[in-house]
């Protein structure tokens, strides 16, 4: 017993090399345009905004830029090479979009480092075309990282949750990769669903009844329990309708003036009672497992570039953690452009 | 989600021992179990349990089979008419719903009944009708005017097969729709696959009228309906593989202008919006987009029916 008491004495490893290994394992991210705070895994980050502002795009984003290696015979692509995990709530996930965009980055990475060795239009036009086979074989690879689920309702959003351990599990012993992203687009989906079914009790007495608390309060268990044994970042949009005072109406918007009416928020701002531009519907049990949160919404101004591209530009204001700053930024085929 | 003791018929493994290693962690039902013992029989029960579980989702996809279904399934149809083709990039998209907005006598049931008439050439279209609109003579003209010229008689047989590939239903409530819909959902399941004349579209004219009646301005049971209107519109449009038009009204907005009906909670449904409407004295209509699953670069067009 002396022994084994003392063997719990002796040193792993000191501060400094933990920390050189978590950060090599556990690295932050930077995606913009959530660039102002760093993420890492086991945050919670929820997109809030109201209907069409590109809150969906910024996930899109978030799963390339996670499922793009690092590097790939000798082209740097920055991403991570981890796989993603998208559970549609929504319904409304778009997928030759998706191959849209991540062709678009594979091809501005490869064109990128082209251009730094200097060649000219032709060579240029020449290397795209040897690239071609090697895109197209990177492509499948990031594809088959990227994981995607539907659910229709919130039983097989439940079910979906309690089975994805073991999907995990057998994720990394047949492709060895880890899942380091999982994105849930719109958690509020099945909100005024499961409101409705709580006026409808179930027989058994020593059962839940489907109560939206129940349902939600299940969920954050289900994904806290999976958060434990599989670290991972969690993203989740959420569709809300902002107050009058923010409404998108050329009239009554004006940029200078939201961030003249912000100012009292800020300086009342106290963990307790701030005031939200917008409702909150979802329970407690999920607004307090949030961890970060994001408010983005459309502008009525649009960006010209070119003669046929009108590109909306978007407004990203930081509520978790409190951000004093406005983004603003615009999409584009190859990814989210920062304005200012 | 069943309990297991019912379950125990289906799947024997599920016996007492397993079911009272369950009621030992507090599960009566179906869900999650950790597997903390090693003996073959729970393991086995276990497994059970996770598979019944797994077959309550939907099946996990990659991308690539995901674009792969796209590409081989989800074709687009070409609506007939050049203005709205131009706006939705070639047409209505397979597996995805577009809505019709507007307010009345904007087209949006001509732009329905021109689009059924293109799509029932090759494939069956379903078209629930609220307010009496649909019109066999329209779909006769739409169909007199693209045709080549030929013997009355080859014309005639032309006009009947294409007839023929169009259902009309009539439904005056929600809980019309929604039967109309699962007898379809059963059909659907067993035609999967074979025959050569397979169901492709699906009209709703108008889904205001239907949701409507039942949305009040605080009723939960009326948001209910319509989100679960949708999300069934949603499951058939992308497991049979069809395409889904729906129509909508306006109401009045703020400041005088015109907005689609049924309030914010719908507006999450849609895959893509056009809101359509007239220009008085004038045959010409304008369509602008409303919202697209892409950005779209060009946000307006007009177009003659």
């Amino acid at each position: 017993m002396g022994s084994h008491a003392k063997a719990w004495l002796v040193e792993d490893e000191s501060a400094r090399e933990m920390l050189d290994r978590v950060l090599t394992e556990r690295p932050f991210l930077l995606l913009p345009p959530l660039h102002r705070v760093p993420l890492r895994v086991g945050n919670v980050v929820e997109l809030v905004g109201p209907s069409s502002s590109s809150k969906t795009h910024i996930l899109i984003q978030a799963a390339i830029t996670c499922i793009l290696p690092k590097l790939w015979k000798g082209v740097s692509y920055g991403g991570l090479g981890h796989s993603a995990m998208f559970i549609d709530l929504d319904c409304r996930f778009d997928v030759l979009r998706f191959s849209e965009l991540l062709n678009h980055r594979i091809m501005e990475a490869a064109n990128g480092s082209s251009s730094k060795v200097g060649c000219h239009q032709k060579d240029s036009e020449a290397q795209f075309e040897r690239m071609k086979p090697y895109n197209e074989e990177l492509f499948a690879l990031c594809m088959k990282r990227f994981l995607y689920i539907r659910c229709y309702d919130s039983s097989e959003f439940l079910a979906t949750l309690k089975t994805l351990h073991y999907r995990l599990q057998k994720e990394r012993e047949v492709h060895g990769v880890n899942v380091h992203l999982l994105l849930i687009d719109s958690i509020g989906a099945f909100h005024w669903v499961d409101r409705g079914s709580s006026s409808f009790p179930l027989e058994c007495d020593n059962r839940k009844s489907w109560h939206l608390q129940n349902v939600s309060e299940a969920v954050v268990q289900e994904i806290r329990r999976l958060l434990l044994v599989h670290p991972m970042l969690v993203m989740a949009t959420k569709a809300v309708v902002l107050g009058n005072k923010y409404s998108t109406n050329e009239l009554t918007w004006n940029y200078r003036k939201w961030s003249a009416v912000d100012n009292p928020y800020s300086r009342n701002i106290t963990s307790s009672d701030q005031q939200l531009p917008y409702r909150e519907y979802m329970p407690a049990a999920w607004q307090s497992f949030v961890t970060h949160r994001i408010l983005v919404r459309a502008t009525d101004d649009d960006l010209v570039n070119g003669e046929h591209q009108n590109n909306s530009i978007y407004l990203l204001k930081w509520l978790l953690p409190p951000l004093n700053s406005l983004d603003k930024f615009t999409v584009r085929d190859t990814g989210v452009f920062i304005l200012s | 989600m069943a309990r297991l003791a019912n379950l125990e018929t289906e799947y024997p493994v599920l016996d007492s021992t397993v079911r009272n290693f369950c009621a030992s962690h507090g599960i009566f039902s179906a869900a999650f179990a950790e597997q903390n013992d090693s003996s073959e029989r729970l393991k086995e029960g276990i497994a059970q349990v996770l598979s019944i579980i797994d077959d309550m989702h939907q099946p996990w996809l990659n991308g690539m089979e995901l674009l792969e279904d796209a590409k081989r399934n989800k074709h687009v149809f070409p609506t007939g008419i050049q203005g709205i083709d131009l706006l939705l990039g070639d047409g209505i998209r397979v597996g995805q719903l577009t809505e019709l907005v507007g307010p009345s006598s904007s087209g949006k049931t001509q732009v329905c009944l021109r689009t059924a008439s293109n799509v029932a050439r090759n494939h069956m279209v379903l078209y629930l009708d609220t307010g009496n609109s649909f019109s066999p003579q329209c779909i006769a003209y739409f169909l007199g005017k693209t045709i080549s010229p030929s013997s009355a008689q080859a014309k005639n047989q032309f006009l009947q097969k294409v007839m023929s590939n169009i259902s009309c239903h009539s439904v005056f409530d929600i809980f019309a729709m929604f039967d109309v819909l699962h007898q379809l959902e059963s059909y659907l399941r067993c035609q999967d696959g074979r025959g050569c004349c397979q169901m492709r579209l699906l009209i709703v004219d108008s889904i205001s009228s239907l949701i409507s009646p039942v949305l009040g301005s605080s009723s939960t049971l009326g948001r209910a309906l319509m989100t679960s209107a949708g999300y069934l519109l949603k499951k058939l449009a992308h497991q049979h593989n069809l395409a889904v038009l729906i129509i909508n009204h306006t109401v009045g907005g703020e400041g005088g202008s015109s907005k689609p009906a049924l309030g914010d909670s719908w507006k999450c449904i849609p895959h893509s919006r056009l809101f359509l409407s007239c220009d008085r004295g004038s045959n010409t209509y304008n369509v602008s987009i409303l919202r697209h699953p892409s950005m779209a670069s060009v946000k307006a067009a007009r177009f003659v029916i």
